[in-house]
C-alpha cells in the first residue's frame, strides 16, 4: 500500500464521532476489493470480513478474529449562534483548546462547506494575568466572515465543525496530519488485508473500522457483540516521546508497541511477541495499569468476554492537527498483524488461562 | 481448601492463574470435572443443579483477584519501576516486603522490598509529601537494569508478602482478604442443598472494573445473584460512629446500595429477614461507597435481582487487612440459608 | 396534560424505588396497550403492536426515578445522615421539605460549615422530628431514600413547577402518546425506566429485552434563557428540543433529521439541543446488542435537579405532536 497516498486521502475524509457516514462509505470502498463482504451497521461501523482460506482439520467453524481501529475523529460543533453571527463551539470528543486560536476550520452547514477562523479577544485587550493563561473553548468563537443574517439562514445549532490539517510529508518518511488518530491504524488494517491476499489463514478475519471511539468506544462495543469474536486485536495510536514527556509514559516513534496490563490477555500477548520475534518486527512495550483508553476496553467485555491484545502506533502531538508518525511503522504494524493471523494454529488457545 | 491457603496464593488482577488453578482443582474434586469450567475471561464457573423445579437460577460470585503491582521498567542501577494494579493508596507501600513473579514448577518467587529515603535525609517538606508510585521502587537486589529486567521483565506481577495469621481475638490478619473470604465461602457452599440451579462463579479482574463478572453474567443470565465480598469497615480509631461503614465482628454486612448497584429492595429485605430467622449475626452496610460485581451482574441481559453480602475488613487493599472469623462464618451462613430456602428470591 | 403531569409528579419514586410510579402508570394505561410487564430492574414495559408484520420496533423511554437522599446513619439525637442518590445538589437541598416512601416527612438541613470547608453532603442531615436514634429507626430504616416533597403549582399561564418534573413530565408525555396512538404501523414499546439518575441502568436491561430498531429517549434538558446562563441554546416555550448530542450520546444524524421533519410537518416549534453535559436513556439504548439508532426528544426545563423544576406546557404539547407525527411517518 502507498502509505502517503492513503494518509492524504484519509485526512481529507470527514467523520466526527457519531457522524461517520462519509468516512465509512470511503472505507467501505477501500476494503471491498480485499474482503468477501463489507457492511456498515447502525452505528456506522465498517465491518469487512475476509473468510478463512485454510479449512479446520475437523471441519469445525473457523475461529473468528476481530481487528479494530477507529475511523472517527474529534471535532467541534455549533452550540449557539451569537448576535453578530459568530459561532460558539461545543466539542465532539476531547479537543485541546490550545490548538484552536487562529486555526482554520470547516463548518458543515447542510451541503455547504464554510471556512471559518477561530477568533478570540485580542491579547492587547486582555489584562496581564489573562494573557498568561490559555484560552478556554468558551472564550473562543468561529468567524465565518458572513453577515449575521446569512449565518442564521445557513448555519444551525448542531452543525459540525471539523479541523483542517492536510497530510504533510516530512523528512525520513515521517508525516504530519489531522486524524492520524486513528485513521493511520485503519491504514494498518488495510496493509494487513493486502498482505493476507497472498497468505493463508485459518480464521475468519473481521476488519472493523469502529465508530465513536473518541466518545467512549461505543462502536467497538456493538460491533464486538455482533461479530462474537473468539479473540480480538485492537489498534490505536499511542504517545511517542517528545522533549517534555515524563519517563515511562511514552514509547519511541520508530517501532510499534504492544500494551500489557490487566485488560490484556497475557498469553495472547506472548504469542504476538513471538510472532514479532520470528518475523523480525522490532517492538516496544507499554503498560496500561487499568483501562487502555482504547476499543480494547469495550471489546474485552462484549458478550461472554473476549481475550484482547492491543497494538500501539506511536504518534507525536496527539489530538492536534499535526499528529506526526513514521509511515514505515504504520506498514510494520500491518505486517505484524498479517503474520499474526497467518501463523495462528488450531487449538493454540486451549489453556489460555491456566 | 482453607482460608490460609487461599490468602497465601497470589493473583493480581489479570494474572489470577495461581488462585484459579487451586480453585479449579478444589471445585473439580467436589463437583466433578465436568461441572467446572474456565470461561473466555478466565472466570472459574462451577455448576450445581437445584432440587426445586422452577426455582430461580442463581449466580453466586466472589472475585479471585487482588490488588498488587506490576513491573513497568527498571532504573540503570537495577531498581524495578512499578505501577499499581487496582486501587492502592501509595502511603501503604513504603518499607513493605513483596514477592516478585509467579515462577513455574514450585520455584520460589523473588523477594523484594520497597525502600524510600531515610527519615534523616528528608527535609521537612519531604516528610509531609506523599510519595507517588512513580517515585517508589521495588528493590530485588539487582545490580543493574539488565539484571533487573532479566529476572523480572516488564509485566511481571508483584504481590504483598504477608503470611496469613490469627490475630488478636477471633481475627485474621492477611493480604487479599478482599475477596478470598468470598472465594473461601463459595467453596464451602458447593455442598449446599440448593433450591435453584446454581452457578458458583469465581470472577477475575474485579479490582480493575468488574471485567470478569461482566462476561460471566452474560454467559449465565441468572435471575438472582448474590455477591460475596470483603468490604471496607472504617470502624477503628477515632472515626465517629456515624461514619462507620460496617463493624468488624458484628456480622455479615448487607448492602442496600453502593456506587455500582442498588440492591433489589425486596431481595435486600428478604436477606435481612433470613438473617433474623436463622439467628445469623448481620448489619446493614452504612455507606454508599465502592462498587463490585453486583453492578454488571445486575445489568446483564434483561437484568437480575442482586444483593451484596460482605465481610467487614479493615485496612483493605493494603498488605495487612483484618477481618473477623465470625463474620466470615456469618456470610457463609446467610448465603447458605438463602440457597437452601429461597426458591424465587423475592419479587 | 397538566392534570396528568400533576398526578405523576405527586407519586413517590426515588432511583431504585420506583414501584409506586409504575403502579400509577399501569392504572393509567390498563386496557389501552397490548401488553404490559415489569422486569427484574423494575422497568415497566408496555407495547402497542404494529399492524405491519415487516414494521419496525420503536422504543420510547421515559424514566420514572427521581433524585434523592439515602439514609446511611442515624445520630444519637435522632437526626438522619444521608448520601446522594443521583446528582442531587447540596445547594438546592438546603432547608427543604422531604418525604420518604412510607409517608414519613422531614426537613433536610445544612449544619454550620467550618470556614474554609466547602459545603458537602456530609454537612446535611434530615430532621424527622425524632428525639432519639431509637425513635428515628422505628420510622425510617437505613437505606430508605428521601425525595423533595410534592409541591406542584402553575407559574403563569403555561408553566408548571414541581420536583420530579425530571422525568415525570416525560412519563406524562409518553402516556399521552401511547393513549393517542391508534393502531400504529410500527410496534411501539413504551419503557418507563428505572435508575436513570444513577447511570441509565434500567434502560440498559429494558433495551436488551426489547431489541428496538430505533430508540427515542424522552427527557428534560437544561435551559440557557435565565440570567447568566448561556448553554444550551434552549429556551422555555420555544418548542420541543431535538437533541443533537450530550455527554451520554450523540443522536443518530438521520434520526435527528426525521424528528425535526416530523416537527415541521406537525406544525410545531422545535429547537436543536447541544448539551455540554448530561445524558439520557438514549446512551444505554444505543449500546444495546449490535447497536441501535437513537435520538432524544427533550422538554426544556429550568432548575433541573432542584425542588422546583419548571417546564412549559406548550413544549410538552409540541413534543407530543412531534412524536405522534414521527411514529406514523415511516
Amino acid at each position: 500500500m502507498d502509505v502517503m497516498e492513503y494518509l492524504r486521502e484519509a485526512a481529507a475524509q470527514h467523520g466526527p464521532s457519531g457522524h461517520e457516514a462519509p468516512v465509512a462509505q470511503w472505507l467501505k470502498q477501500r476494503f471491498e476489493p480485499l474482503c468477501d463482504e463489507v457492511t456498515i451497521d447502525a452505528l456506522y461501523n465498517v465491518i469487512a470480513v475476509k473468510k478463512a482460506t485454510i479449512p479446520t482439520r475437523d471441519g469445525s467453524a473457523a475461529p473468528r478474529v476481530m481487528l479494530a481501529a477507529h475511523q472517527d475523529e474529534i471535532a467541534l460543533m455549533v452550540a449557539d449562534i451569537l448576535a453578530d453571527g459568530t459561532l460558539r463551539m461545543g466539542q465532539v470528543g476531547g479537543v485541546d483548546p490550545r490548538i484552536l486560536p487562529a486555526a482554520t476550520v470547516t463548518v458543515h452547514a447542510g451541503q455547504r462547506r464554510l471556512t471559518g477562523v477561530v477568533g478570540a479577544t485580542p491579547p492587547h485587550l486582555l489584562g496581564a494575568q489573562a494573557q498568561r493563561e490559555n484560552y478556554r473553548r468558551e472564550d473562543l468563537f468561529v468567524d465565518v466572515g458572513l453577515p449575521a443574517q446569512r449565518v442564521r439562514e445557513w448555519v444551525h445549532v448542531g452543525d459540525l465543525i471539523t479541523l483542517n490539517g492536510p497530510a504533510t510529508p516530512l523528512l525520513n518518511d515521517r508525516c504530519a496530519s489531522k486524524t492520524m488518530d486513528d485513521r493511520a491504524c485503519v491504514g494498518c488494517l488495510l496493509e494487513a488485508a493486502e498482505r493476507l491476499q497472498r497468505m493463508g489463514h485459518l480464521c475468519d478475519v473481521y476488519f472493523v473500522c469502529t465508530s465513536q471511539e473518541e466518545v467512549g468506544c461505543k462502536g467497538a462495543a456493538t460491533a464486538a457483540y455482533a461479530i462474537k469474536p473468539d479473540f480480538a486485536v485492537a489498534l490505536d495510536v499511542t504517545h511517542a516521546t517528545i522533549p517534555q514527556s515524563r519517563p515511562d509514559t511514552t514509547v519511541p516513534l520508530d517501532a510499534p508497541a504492544l500494551t500489557y496490563g490487566p485488560f490484556i490477555q497475557h498469553k495472547l500477548l506472548e504469542r504476538l511477541k513471538a510472532v514479532a520475534r520470528e518475523h523480525g518486527v522490532k517492538i516496544n512495550t507499554e503498560m496500561a495499569a487499568r483501562g487502555t483508553g482504547t476499543d480494547t476496553d469495550m471489546i474485552q467485555i462484549a458478550r461472554e468476554g473476549v481475550p484482547c491484545v492491543l497494538i500501539d502506533l506511536p504518534l507525536k502531538y496527539m489530538h492536534t492537527t499535526v499528529e506526526l508518525l513514521d509511515t514505515r511503522v504504520l506498514a510494520e504494524c500491518g505486517r505484524l498483524l498479517a503474520h499474526f493471523l497467518s501463523d495462528l494454529t488450531e487449538g493454540w488457545d486451549k489453556d489460555l488461562w491456566i | 481448601m482453607d482460608l490460609k491457603q487461599l490468602c497465601e496464593l497470589p493473583g493480581i488482577s489479570g494474572r489470577e492463574e495461581p488462585v484459579r488453578r487451586a480453585i479449579l482443582e478444589a471445585c473439580a474434586q467436589r463437583l466433578g470435572r465436568e461441572n467446572v469450567s474456565v470461561d473466555r475471561m478466565g472466570n472459574v464457573v462451577a455448576r450445581k443443579p437445584g432440587r426445586v423445579p422452577g426455582a430461580a437460577r442463581v449466580m453466586l460470585c466472589a472475585h479471585m483477584d487482588e490488588v498488587g503491582l506490576m513491573v513497568i521498567s527498571a532504573t540503570d542501577d537495577g531498581l524495578l519501576r512499578v505501577r499499581a494494579i487496582g486501587g492502592i493508596d501509595p502511603r501503604v507501600l513504603v518499607s513493605k516486603r513483596v514477592k516478585v513473579g509467579y515462577p513455574a514448577g514450585g520455584a520460589q518467587p523473588l523477594n523484594g522490598v520497597i525502600g524510600a529515603m531515610a527519615i534523616h535525609q528528608q527535609t521537612a517538606e519531604d516528610r509531609k509529601r506523599v510519595l507517588p508510585i512513580d517515585q517508589l521502587y521495588v528493590d530485588i537486589g539487582a545490580k543493574d537494569n539488565d539484571e533487573a529486567l532479566s529476572k523480572a521483565p516488564e509485566g511481571t506481577p508483584i504481590y504483598f508478602d504477608t503470611p496469613f495469621s490469627e490475630f488478636g481475638e477471633g481475627l485474621y490478619l492477611a493480604r487479599a482478604l478482599d475477596d478470598r473470604v468470598g472465594c473461601y465461602n463459595l467453596l464451602r457452599l458447593l455442598d449446599a442443598d440448593v433450591c435453584g440451579d446454581t452457578a458458583f462463579v469465581f470472577t477475575c479482574q474485579e479490582e480493575v472494573g468488574c471485567r470478569g463478572a461482566t462476561g460471566a453474567a452474560f454467559a449465565l443470565a441468572p435471575e438472582v445473584a448474590l455477591v460475596l465480598e470483603g468490604t471496607t469497615a472504617n470502624d477503628a480509631g477515632d472515626v465517629p460512629a456515624s461514619q462507620h461503614v460496617c463493624c468488624v465482628g458484628q456480622g455479615v454486612a448487607v448492602s442496600f446500595m453502593d456506587n455500582a448497584s442498588i440492591a433489589q429492595p425486596e431481595l435486600f429485605g428478604r436477606m435481612l429477614a433470613l438473617a433474623r430467622t436463622h439467628g445469623i449475626a448481620h448489619q446493614v452496610k452504612r455507606s454508599v461507597s465502592g462498587g463490585n460485581d453486583s453492578g454488571p451482574v445486575q445489568r446483564a441481559h434483561s437484568g437480575a435481582r442482586t444483593c451484596v453480602l460482605s465481610v467487614p475488613c479493615r485496612y483493605i487493599h493494603s498488605p495487612s487487612s483484618v477481618c473477623a472469623a465470625a463474620d466470615v462464618d456469618a456470610q457463609y451462613d446467610l448465603a447458605r440459608a438463602f440457597l437452601e430456602n429461597e426458591t424465587g428470591g423475592a419479587r | 396534560m397538566y392534570e396528568l403531569i400533576e398526578k405523576l409528579v405527586n407519586v413517590y419514586g426515588a432511583a431504585g424505588r420506583e414501584s409506586a410510579v409504575a403502579d400509577t402508570l399501569e392504572t393509567l394505561l390498563k386496557g389501552h396497550v397490548d401488553d404490559m410487564r415489569r422486569d427484574a430492574m423494575g422497568n415497566l414495559i408496555v407495547q402497542k403492536r404494529g399492524s405491519d408484520p415487516q414494521g419496525k420496533r420503536v422504543m420510547l423511554s421515559a424514566h420514572m426515578d427521581h433524585i434523592g437522599f439515602v439514609v446511611v446513619a442515624v445520630e444519637k439525637e435522632g437526626f438522619l445522615r444521608v448520601m446522594p442518590v443521583g446528582g442531587v445538589g447540596v445547594e438546592s437541598g438546603r432547608t427543604r421539605h422531604v418525604y420518604f416512601q412510607h409517608g414519613v416527612h422531614g426537613v433536610i438541613v445544612q449544619q454550620p460549615v467550618p470556614q474554609g470547608e466547602t459545603p458537602a453532603m456530609r454537612h446535611l442531615f434530615i430532621d424527622i422530628g425524632a428525639a432519639s436514634d431509637e425513635e428515628a429507626l422505628a420510622r425510617v430504616s437505613l437505606g430508605d431514600v428521601a425525595v423533595y416533597a410534592n409541591d406542584c403549582f402553575r407559574l403563569g399561564e403555561h408553566r408548571v413547577a414541581a420536583p420530579a418534573m425530571d422525568d415525570r413530565v416525560a412519563c406524562a408525555l409518553l402516556v399521552s402518546v401511547l393513549l393517542a396512538l391508534d393502531q400504529p404501523r410500527h410496534t411501539v414499546i413504551g419503557v418507563f425506566s428505572t435508575q436513570e439518575e444513577v447511570g441509565c441502568r434500567g434502560a440498559k436491561t429494558a433495551a436488551y429485552a426489547v431489541e428496538p430498531d430505533v430508540g427515542i429517549a424522552l427527557d428534560v434538558t437544561a435551559h440557557g434563557d435565565t440570567p447568566e446562563t448561556k448553554l444550551p441554546a434552549v429556551k422555555l416555550g420555544q418548542g420541543a428540543a431535538v437533541k443533537i448530542m450530550d455527554r451520554g450520546s450523540i443522536s443518530n444524524p438521520e434520526v435527528v433529521q426525521e424528528l425535526l421533519a416530523a416537527g415541521e410537518r406537525a406544525g410545531v416549534k422545535t429547537q436543536r439541543e447541544v448539551l455540554p453535559f448530561g445524558g439520557t436513556d438514549a446512551g444505554a439504548m444505543q449500546l444495546t446488542r449490535s447497536g441501535v439508532r437513537v435520538g432524544t426528544v427533550s422538554i426544556p426545563c429550568r432548575y433541573v435537579h432542584s425542588a422546583c423544576e419548571v417546564i412549559d406546557l406548550r413544549d410538552v404539547e409540541a413534543a407530543r405532536a412531534l412524536l405522534l407525527e414521527y411514529l406514523t411517518s415511516f
